[in-house]
């Protein structure tokens, strides 16, 4: 069944969508991470225009990233104070990124910086993602057990200066670290549709020791509050939200992400960040590879103005 | 007085050559074509008959005719760009942008084109594609040359530019129909579908449809309310997803 897509023009079957949806959805509740590193680059390669699909997501990862951000917070598992730091400075961040959106559509350099950008941040983290997995299933192996612990030696993150504390997270921390962060993943996840969780949630743990039950829960909170801004600015400034596309894509995925959840439950961790690993590796070679190895076309087209 | 009457007569002789005295009389299934949630594409059918001009003492018109319709989306402007291989990755360096181009460009003729008239006047009256792609631009004339040539074959790999040398059908010496499918990704707007009749290599009658690609309804109020209150849009959007996300939590709440 074909359904019309009126921002982006075409007409897609609607199974595929809701299909794409729920299959990121399923991983995103599995690895309890937002998903859009997946959907964005799935539609770019299904023919959906770029600007399109970036947009659409972020909507998506509202809705991706609610359900899970309501029950943390039902457990006391937010630290709404980090949160607030970390959102405004987000929000600031993804009125750069989507200024940097709309200048690089223009300049046709877009996919370019998308593709790169993918690259780079994925192949960061997912490397060091697998390198941490294989340390933890290898010392598992040898009956080592292995505990997650916090490392609570003071870095030099930790001697600057305006500290706050946080009462929620048990911690007397500067501002200067949190507010990059936020700033940084509000830039990054706004230029390529991505919520920023697999970022958020190292960068919490290991560069501001936040502690582990309020991670997720927080991290959540920044992206749903953050993703929430970012479609907004996105409809305002590029106006190349699908809300069909981004429906389409949310039931799927909530549903998706439930299934994900309860499979989650049979697998270990380690073993979890290992496969989460591997997919993020994936999805960066992919971008890779379209950018070194010749492509089918060098000539591209594309619309600079609208309809008249 | 005479020799002005004599004048008259000579010009108007040669202006109307023997055989020449036609016009068209034609239509277009569908003066709107509606964009609904299920629209996959539409078929149109261009009908119409060669009669003597009106008014003329001649009872019927003498063939052999050949018909060319040409049908024209709205127009948009465009760029092409071409990939070079620098530092080991492949990345957009140059583009040539085309103002006003067409966003849909489609030829159905009963013959091939070159074979109807000189392409000198094919061009003339933009009927190959190609004319569309050879206006003036500050890109320079071998670089137009060149994007242009590739611009018009990513359309036409896309189905929005196309010549179908066969597509008109003479059903009689003076009736004729085209089929012309219009696809998805024809863009909404005003659309025009130019009819010539040839014959001996000339234009002998021609005459201009319109109709328009529209989206109606909910496709309509979603893409209007996108560009006319961005801001409300941008907003309900999130409101939407705010609200799936909450329901699917409810609903599956273990």
């Amino acid at each position: 069944m074909q359904i019309y897509l009126p921002i982006a023009e075409l007409s897609v079957n609607l199974f595929f969508l809701v299909g794409i949806g729920g299959a990121v959805g399923f991983l995103s509740g599995l690895f309890g991470v937002g998903g859009g590193f997946l959907l964005t680059p799935l539609l770019i390669f299904s023919g959906v225009p770029t600007s399109v699909a970036v947009a659409s997501v972020t909507g998506q990862v509202v809705a991706a990233s609610t359900s899970g951000a309501l029950s943390h917070y039902r457990r006391g598992g937010i630290d709404l104070h980090l949160a607030m730091y970390l959102i405004l400075s987000g929000i600031l961040g993804a009125f750069g990124g989507v200024a940097t959106f709309s200048v690089l559509r223009a300049a046709g350099q877009l996919d370019l910086f998308i593709a790169v950008g993918f690259v780079v941040l994925l192949g960061f983290v997912g490397i060091l993602m697998l390198q941490e997995a294989v340390r933890a299933l290898l010392k598992s192996r040898q009956g080592i057990v292995v505990r997650e612990r916090l490392p609570n030696q003071h870095s030099w993150i930790h001697g600057l200066p305006w500290r706050v504390r946080f009462k929620k997270s048990r911690l007397y921390i500067s501002v200067l670290p949190v507010l990059a962060i936020g700033l940084f993943i509000g830039f990054v996840g706004s230029l390529l549709g991505i919520g920023g969780g697999f970022v958020m949630v190292p960068a919490l743990v290991y560069l501001l020791r936040v502690p582990g039950n309020m991670v997720i829960g927080t991290s959540l909170a920044q992206v749903v509050a953050m993703m929430a801004a970012t479609t907004i600015m996105h409809a305002v400034q590029s106006q190349s939200v699908d809300i069909l596309l981004a429906f389409c894509l949310m039931v799927g995925g909530t549903a998706g992400a439930q299934f994900g959840a309860a499979a989650g439950q049979h697998l270990r961790g380690e073993q979890l960040r290992g496969l989460l690993a591997l997919l993020v590796l994936a999805v960066a070679i992919r971008f890779g590879l379209s950018l070194v190895l010749t492509p089918d076309d060098v000539f591209s087209m594309a619309v600079t103005s609208a309809v008249r | 007085m005479n020799r002005i009457l004599a004048l008259l007569f000579i010009v108007l002789v040669s202006a109307v050559p023997a055989g020449a005295a036609a016009r068209l009389v034609s239509g277009v299934s569908n003066d709107t074509i509606q964009i609904t949630s299920s629209f996959d594409g539409e078929r149109l059918t261009f009908y119409g008959t060669i009669a003597p001009e009106a008014g003329s003492e001649q009872r019927y018109v003498e063939g052999p005719f050949d018909v060319v319709i040409v049908v024209l989306g709205p127009t948009q402007d465009r760029v092409a760009r071409e990939k070079t291989h620098n530092f080991g990755i492949w990345l957009n360096t140059e583009q040539v942008e085309f103002k006003r181009f067409p966003s849909y460009f489609h030829v159905l003729s009963s013959r091939r084109l070159l074979e109807i008239a000189d392409i000198n006047l094919l061009n003339r009256n933009f009927i190959l594609p190609e004319a569309h792609a050879m206006m003036p631009n500050i890109a320079g004339f071998m670089k137009t040359l060149v994007f242009g040539r590739e611009l018009i074959r990513l359309m036409s790999e896309q189905g929005l530019f196309g010549v179908q040398e066969n597509g008109v059908r003479f059903h009689s010496d003076t009736f004729y129909s085209a089929q012309l499918t219009l696809p998805s990704s024809a863009p909404p707007g005003p659309y025009i579908a130019q009819t010539y009749v040839f014959q001996n290599g000339e234009i002998i009658a021609r005459k201009s449809e319109g109709f328009a690609v529209r989206k109606i309804a909910f496709e309509r109020f979603l893409a209007q309310s996108a560009t006319q209150y961005p801001l409300l849009y941008g907003i309900a959007c999130v409101v939407l997803a705010l609200f799936t996300g909450w329901l699917g939590g409810v609903l599956f709440r273990r």
